[in-house]
């Protein structure tokens, strides 16, 4: 019964999601498709795809955590037979699989556009997209910590602009010539920052979903 | 585990307490036997919501034990709100769903969900199950929120403040709903509001809360038993003593009133002794007792 209502409050937040779901994939993969129109092309179709997936994270996030609190939904949600700490805990795997499935289907076919044997695109940037899809989830799972930790609307636009900066950042990084330049080749190249990122990657998506796992266990009050 | 007191206590709070910044919850005992509808009466920011979140377990009380339907909160609220339904005036479905979409999700949560009796409910309210959350307005919005609570068939319905925001007719079907419930005996119900009239209406008990503290706790036809404003025509050269058993006493020149908490006829004797006249006894409404209370205790905590 418990796990029934615990995975049936995941299935409602993705059914609520759903638009957000759409729209994600929708935009992604068009504007991943206008990327190998030439340089302008590139230029448009990367800025759309790079807003589909940034900004569909933080829609996500603040629709699912901050719009529910505003929406005084939780109050509802918090009625139905579950615990304040089980709750949070469907929250967050909600909150994971709602931008996992954009996420999986637009990196399957940006890495497809880019690894499939008749390609013309260089199969060196592969890696340059996963360094910013896994720059992309671990944005999404480092805001999706802190929001749950946010009382206030202030906070969480504070957390928003926070993370905004970090992706400019993070863009003029991963575009300096000399870390770019070397994974725009024909080859699958593992450069050393290449590996370094998609480390540091990984550590914060675990460490950002361990430290809410860790708020949400030593909180008692719900409301 | 179920404790033993499951089958008498519809849910027991005992020396309750939690504090916030600005507001502290003291100690608070409150009962309920299985079956009856009690309530909560305060004026805003008495802490009657705080007492239901603890009840429901979404505060964590600092010291004390909450109870509900027998089982232990917050430890086992999981598994109490399986038979507990819950609705509060602050209290919102999701915007951008329909009605009927609610009313799948909280079937699929809820065995004893009555579909039959959520059509009847649905129709009754003249609500639309394929309307958007979105386009209800607020009496509406807590019609389909009572639907969705009633509909469970909960042996325990806590409602804080439903009525408040509501127009009369909305009040007044809402009131009917909840008398038609009541008849079953198995069912209790917890009414928290500042609209004495509506609790009057429905409840069996009656509990008075103010500045953090329960000021008193009685079933209803106690209350209106026990408490008279007397009238009284003094003549002059006249003192009345200090009674026992007197909330307030209001002197005119030759005429009083005085209201009193435990009245008993033998008290006109006592009154006509001390060479007062008795020109009039009235029953006083709840709204009356409850400022009546409200103000003494006050007074008690200043002095």
């Amino acid at each position: 019964m418990k796990r029934s209502v615990f995975w049936a409050l995941v299935r409602k937040d993705l059914y609520l999601m759903r638009g957000i779901i759409f729209m994600m994939i929708v935009v992604g993969l068009a504007a991943f498709s206008v990327t190998g129109l030439g340089n302008v092309g590139l230029a448009i179709g990367g800025l759309i795809f790079l807003t589909a997936n940034i900004a569909g994270g933080i829609f996500m996030a603040m629709a699912m955590l901050i719009g529910e609190r505003k929406e005084m939904a939780r109050a509802f949600a918090l009625s139905l037979p579950i615990s304040g700490q089980s709750y949070d805990r469907a929250k967050l795997t909600a909150g994971y699989m709602a931008y996992l499935i954009p996420w999986v289907i637009i990196t399957a076919v940006v890495l497809c556009g880019f690894l499939w044997p008749d390609s013309d695109a260089p199969r060196g940037m592969a890696v340059y997209a996963m360094i910013l899809q896994g720059f992309a989830l671990a944005m999404y799972s480092v805001l999706l910590a802190a929001l749950f930790g946010v009382t206030t609307d202030g906070m969480g636009a504070l957390i928003i602009i926070g993370s905004n900066i970090m992706f400019s950042l993070f863009m003029m990084k991963l575009n300096q010539p000399e870390i770019a330049g070397p994974l725009r080749t024909s080859q699958i190249v593992w450069t050393p920052f290449a590996q370094r990122m998609l480390a540091g990657e990984i550590i914060a998506i675990a460490l950002s979903a361990a430290i809410a796992l860790f708020v949400m266990s030593r909180r008692r009050d719900y409301i | 585990m179920i404790m033993n007191d499951v089958a008498h206590n519809a849910f027991a709070l005992r020396g309750v307490s939690k504090a916030f910044r600005y507001f502290r919850l003291e100690g608070l005992n409150l009962e309920l036997p299985m079956g009856q509808i009690m309530g909560l009466v305060g004026p805003n920011g008495a802490g009657k919501s705080t007492a239901i979140r603890l009840l429901m377990g979404l505060l964590a009380p600092e010291a004390g034990t909450v109870e509900l339907l027998g089982r232990r909160i917050p430890e086992q609220v999981a598994d109490a709100k399986r038979e507990v339904a819950f609705v509060a005036d602050d209290m919102r479905l999701y915007n951008h769903a329909k009605l009927g979409w609610h009313m799948r999700f909280v079937a699929s949560l809820y065995p004893e969900w009555d579909e039959q009796y959520a059509q009847k409910l649905l129709q009754h309210f003249n609500l639309r199950a394929d309307q958007y959350v979105k386009g209800l307005s607020r009496g509406e919005h807590v019609k389909a929120l009572l639907l969705l609570a009633l509909a469970r068939r909960p042996k325990l319905l806590v409602l804080d403040e439903p009525t408040s925001g509501l127009d009369p007719v909305a009040r007044h079907e809402l009131l009917s709903e909840l008398m038609q419930i009541v008849r079953d005996d198995s069912r209790s119900i917890l009414f928290s509001s500042h609209n004495t009239q509506d609790v009057e209406r429905i409840c069996d008990q009656i509990a008075f809360i103010d500045r953090g503290h329960l000021v008193d706790a009685r079933d209803k036809e106690s209350f209106l038993e026990r408490w008279r404003r007397i009238s009284l025509e003094i003549p002059a050269g006249v003192t009345l003593p200090r009674l026992k058993d007197v909330v307030d006493l209001t002197l005119s020149e030759r005429l009083a009133t005085l209201t009193t908490d435990r009245y008993e006829p033998a008290l006109h004797a006592t009154l006509e002794q001390c060479g007062a006249r008795v020109t009039d006894v009235q029953r006083m409404s709840l709204e009356e007792i409850f400022v009546a209370t409200v103000m003494r205790s006050r007074a008690e905590v200043q002095s």
